[in-house]
């Protein structure tokens, strides 16, 4: 069906996807909304739009393509590895721009090799842009969220604050909040004597009687947390207040997270921040390195690129690269992509299935194409 | 100009308002029985009162049908998409108190705060194979709350149309966000509210639709005035 304000250069576009091996993939307008609400949160609900079916199933228009790309590979049970390519209209609630767009992109899944995959990903990102805005200067910016997460561990902060740092990586606000809590810990409220003994001196007895509170109260103890969780939660919060927070180690994660140069020397800063502070980054750093020269062997400059510490989403699929390109001096963002290696089990897939990919927002591509 | 006010059609906050308005000089009188639910100011043809569900105030102010209306700040804040860009709070009444609250199950002894809840949701999903779950009729609300000021996105929003307070318990939802007067029916339920929990402080309220004709009127002024100096 010819779609009315399908960008000009779509047919361009998707020839260019085809020479590089992607195979189209449709998916429907209407999609469940569960999956979108379930993987981004509930704040997605007042940015969609959102409809019912007769029997009361949750629907919307589709907000955007990488879940319903996983799903109909899950649906479809092809094998991996599997490089699909899509482009249609996205429906989005937004203050600024139309509320239908055009998106377009690709997703590899399965693919093992996560470090060329990374970079194919990037290439490919950076090189349809520079066929569609010839002659304009595009800049490109990296993240990587499995660094990050290897930062935090090496620094040997309390479990419990580890998980929080990690889960707000990218919400440089949340993270501003968070070093300023570890740097004033609190104390915990709102626990009396008798459990707070009962915490430190009989595990089992605390959860029994949070088991017999339960029952008591008509609580069923495994619609919701168990009193395991609940006993065991309880003491990491117990030994988090009384842990003294080393200085050092926050300022260790402020450097880091002021990092900020050309991709060509990120490799090395990384390796000589890790030495300087005495942390082991492990297989982190070395696979950050082998997706740099992998970037490089496709004849990417990486002194265009610049590697950002902090840049992440804050969104638990999320786990490793993370780029954007945007034309250079502008801030609208024409492409973004990522490694999301968690999305399709969450989705319901069987096994592990490894996965990279990029969208390209077009109407924004269109515009930068006019000036 | 007709000015219309919106007043609640029943129970304890229909009595109340008329209270307000009786001492505000403006006594309201049913037109035809008692039941009607169309009214009037006595003495001023200029007032036409509709008495209307609570909920549908909220509704009717935002789509600006009427100019004034007495109802709850959480049904307001609730129900409007940018409450204060679209109505004016005239007046706190002061009754119809009632806080809208985050409130667990009291035997989460490790979760007082926004930030234990934080936590909790966190890990949900990789303990138990799904998100936490929020009953609620506030979705709006709940959201505001929860995502911007307490960066806390990953929970799903059960919606609850009545007796949220026993959802927890029966295995609909982990927690939840409702309305609560005096806490009573949130600790007969065994849930407590968290020390940071307190997304709103609610009362009745007379709210004026921000219109263009209302600028300069000495109508909508007069009674905006009267309504403020009784209380």
């Amino acid at each position: 069906m010819p779609l009315i304000n399908m960008p000009e250069f779509s047919g361009r576009l998707l020839d260019d996807f085809a020479a590089r091996g992607a195979m189209r993939i449709d998916t429907p307008v209407i999609q469940p909304a569960a999956p979108f609400l379930d993987m981004a949160g509930e704040d997605l609900r007042r940015r969609i739009f959102l409809t019912e079916s007769e029997t009361g199933e949750s629907l919307c228009l589709r907000p955007e393509f990488t879940i319903p790309v996983c799903l109909r590979h899950i649906e479809s049970a092809t094998g991996t590895p599997r490089r699909y390519c899509y482009l249609g209209e996205v429906f989005r609630q937004r203050r600024d721009g139309d509320n239908e767009f055009y998106q377009a992109g690709i997703e590899d899944l399965g693919e093992t090799a996560t470090a060329s995959a990374d970079a194919r990903a990037v290439t490919d990102a950076v090189q349809i842009l520079g066929h569609l805005l010839p002659g304009r200067r595009l800049s490109v910016t990296l993240g990587d969220q499995a660094v990050f997460e290897a930062v935090v561990r090496a620094l040997g902060l309390p479990a419990g604050w580890q998980k929080r740092l990690i889960q707000a990586f990218g919400n440089s606000e949340l993270i501003k909040q968070i070093l300023l809590r570890l740097a004033s810990p609190q104390p915990v409220a709102g626990l009396s004597a008798d459990m707070a003994s009962l915490v430190r001196q009989d595990e089992a007895a605390l959860i029994s009687h949070i088991d017999r509170t339960m029952q008591d109260t008509g609580y069923s103890t495994n619609a919701s947390r168990s009193p395991r969780e609940i006993a065991a939660r309880l003491k990491e919060k117990l030994s988090l207040a009384e842990t003294r927070l080393d200085g050092t180690a926050l300022l260790l994660l402020s450097e880091f997270l002021s990092l900020e140069l050309p991709l060509a020397d990120a490799s090395a800063a990384l390796a000589g921040f890790a030495d300087a502070a005495g942390l082991s980054l492990g297989s982190a750093l070395h696979r950050f390195q082998e997706r740099a020269n992998a970037l490089a062997e496709l004849g990417i400059d990486l002194s265009r690129i610049t590697y950002r510490a902090a840049f992440g989403r804050p969104l638990d699929y999320y786990t490793g690269l993370v780029f954007e390109v945007s034309k250079a001096g502008d801030e609208a963002v024409l492409a973004g992509g990522g490694r999301f290696d968690r999305l399709l089990t969450l989705l319901g897939a069987r096994q592990d299935i490894p996965a990279v990919g990029f969208s390209l927002w077009l109407d924004r591509i269109e515009k930068a194409r006019a000036l | 100009m007709t000015i219309t006010i919106a007043l609640p059609s029943k129970g304890r906050m229909k009595d109340d308002a008329a209270a307000v308005f009786e001492k505000a000089g403006l006594p309201i009188v049913a037109v035809g029985n008692e039941r009607s639910y169309r009214g009037k100011v006595e003495g001023r043809d200029d007032i036409e009162i509709a008495f209307l569900s609570a909920s549908e105030i909220a509704r009717e102010l935002g789509a600006g049908t009427v100019d004034f209306g007495v109802t709850g700040e959480d049904l307001i804040r609730e129900g409007l998409v940018d409450a204060d860009r679209q109505v004016e709070i005239a007046a706190r009444l002061g009754f119809g108190r009632a806080d809208v609250v985050v409130a667990v199950p009291e035997i989460w002894l490790d979760v007082e705060t926004m930030a234990d809840l934080g936590d909790v949701a966190a890990d949900f999903r990789s303990r138990h194979g799904r998100r936490l779950q929020i009953a609620t009729k506030y979705w709006r609300l709940t959201q505001q709350f929860f995502s911007s000021q307490h960066g806390i996105q990953l929970y799903r929003i059960v919606e609850s149309l009545g007796a949220t307070e026993g959802a927890p318990a029966a295995g609909q939802a982990d927690i939840i966000v409702d309305i609560t007067s005096t806490g009573s029916t949130v600790k007969a339920n065994h849930l407590k509210i968290l020390s940071d929990g307190v997304i709103l402080k609610s009362e009745a309220c007379l709210v004026r639709a921000r219109k263009a004709e209302h600028d300069g009127d000495p109508q909508i002024k007069g009674i905006m005035e009267a309504v403020q100096m009784a209380l």
